[in-house]
């Protein structure tokens, strides 16, 4: 059984006003301590805490910057957590940007190894599902052809079948659902069910509010970084709706 | 399984699939595509080295041959440092795409451009090896050093890799910093000239330099055919564990930190 729990996470983000810091500003800055500091500190995610366990299905809702993702990149161990703690139990797969791996001058089948490899998968698990991989993705032709020549809806294709070839306890999802023709759409949505079916756990972020309610037994809201709504599909997602209203 | 309990090795060891991944990309692309591929990390050093052996040996009046065989022999443990100190500078400002976008130990892209560039270092030594021989240098039982040479020389140059990947996402301009200063330690090394030519008020900048060591542990062996001095064993040992803890420590302090500044 898996589960994440998660306490008093806080992820702080410096902003530097001058974006890129250099030496010479740093030595600088070394003798003007008196003068205004070069950054700012925003909190992105700010003192949330909640238990997610096995059988949740939960949306995150909330405005642009809320922290929605960074909430999630947190759980991905991708951003370090700057107060607070987050466990979690369970093979976890993030799915944040398909294809983020992917290397323009590799054949298909060399970034199915390359970007599996990112992903987690052994060489022997990748062996196994390669072929299905590529039937999956309709690449069978291109398959040793370099991706930078591939059209954005193969590119696409070939990331989502890797990214989707096997089932893990806790399943991450940013807003992803691959392109490509009305076919393929389809089939990837039918895989997408199945594998939120078989996850033991399923986080998303998303905008569309009806897939929200149609996905998910649980949704959290997130507004400046801060929880501010935990409940069933129906009644936050009306919450924030009208919280929007309100604004 | 709490996520600051994943020990440092046994993440680096369940992702040695990512990293030799890595490795092999490094490897791959550099020449795919060109007609004449791998063997470019052959031609390239060696006509360089070739140049600069005939114009050098006749500047300072010396036997081609005897000279080229000096000077090869103390560019190879040069250009392998040189490389990994500059290029792992950047390593992680590359690698920005993939860093943000998923979890990896990020001990990784280091220590795959050092392990890329050994790999390059071992096959050009292969071949420098043949053509140090056919110029005449000398066959013996100190050879088997070697790979000792180039395990120490290993250990130094990542342990600085580290330190350089780490600063340089702090400090962008590093990059050309490094670029000046591994010119400048180009000289300041006696890698053209022996050490006791270097005579007067900047000697002592080679006894401060800590690459000194690492070139005589490959110039005994294949220069003067005897194993390297008691002293330049261990003082390669000891800077390669200087150069190694610092990095670690460095490193494991900062890299959480780094995706904040990237």
């Amino acid at each position: 059984m898996s589960s994440i729990s998660i306490e008093n996470l806080s992820i702080k983000f410096r902003i530097y006003h001058d974006s890129s810091p250099s030496l010479k500003d740093y030595f600088a800055n070394l003798f003007r301590r008196k003068g205004q500091s070069a950054y700012s500190d925003f909190w992105a995610v700010k003192d949330v805490s909640c238990e997610i366990n096995a059988g949740d299905r939960v949306g995150i809702v909330g405005h642009n910057g809320a922290g929605k993702s960074t909430l999630l990149k947190a759980l991905c161990r991708i951003y370090e957590s700057s107060d607070g703690l987050v466990s979690v139990d369970g093979r976890l797969a993030p799915l944040l940007e398909i294809g983020a791996g992917f290397h323009p001058e590799f054949t298909g089948r060399e970034n199915i190894y390359l970007n599996g490899a990112i992903l987690g998968y052994t060489k022997q698990q990748l062996k196994e599902i390669e072929p299905e991989v590529i039937a999956f993705a309709e690449l069978e032709e291109f398959i040793d052809t370099p991706v930078k020549y591939y059209s954005t809806g193969m590119y696409m294709r070939l990331a989502f079948s890797l990214a989707t070839a096997m089932h893990t306890d806790i399943l991450i999802l940013d807003e992803v659902f691959a392109g490509g023709d009305a076919a393929f759409m389809a089939k990837a949505r039918a895989r997408m069910h199945e594998m939120i079916d078989k996850a033991n756990i399923m986080i998303m972020v998303s905008h569309d509010h009806e897939l929200i309610k149609s996905l998910c037994n649980r949704v959290i809201w997130l507004d400046h970084g801060k929880l501010v709504g935990d409940g069933s599909p129906e009644e936050i997602v009306q919450r924030y709706l009208l919280g929007k209203v309100n604004e | 399984m709490k996520p600051h309990t994943h020990s440092f090795f046994g993440e680096l060891y369940s992702s040695r699939n990512v990293l030799w991944q890595l490795v092999a990309q490094q490897l791959i692309l550099r020449y795919r595509r060109t007609a004449l591929g791998y063997l470019w990390t052959l031609i390239n050093p060696l006509l360089m080295m070739s140049i600069m052996a005939l114009v050098f040996s006749t500047l300072f009046n010396a036997d081609l041959k005897t000279f080229a065989v000096f000077l090869f022999t103390g560019m190879i443990p040069w250009n392998f440092f040189s490389s990994v100190t500059t290029q792992s500078g950047t390593s992680f400002i590359n690698n920005e795409g993939l860093i943000k976008k998923i979890y990896l130990p990020k001990v990784i892209f280091p220590l795959s451009i050092t392990s890329a560039l050994l790999i390059d270092t071992v096959f050009s030594f292969f071949a420098l090896f043949l053509i140090i021989l056919t110029l005449g240098g000398p066959l013996s039982w100190a050879l088997l050093f070697i790979p000792i040479a180039f395990l120490l020389l290993f250990i130094f140059t990542l342990g600085l890799g580290l330190i350089t990947s780490i600063a340089t996402v702090y400090f962008r301009d590093l990059q050309y910093v490094i670029l000046i200063i591994m010119q400048a330690l180009f000289f300041l090394t006696p890698i053209l000239y022996k050490p006791e030519a270097l005579k007067g008020k900047v000697a002592w900048l080679i006894t401060l330099n800590p690459v000194v060591p690492f070139i005589d542990l490959f110039r005994a062996p294949l220069y003067l055919g005897s194993l390297p001095s008691q002293s330049t064993i261990i003082f390669s040992i000891l800077f390669s564990l200087v150069s190694i803890t610092i990095g670690l420590i460095i490193f494991l302090w900062q890299e959480k930190k780094i995706i904040f500044r990237l």
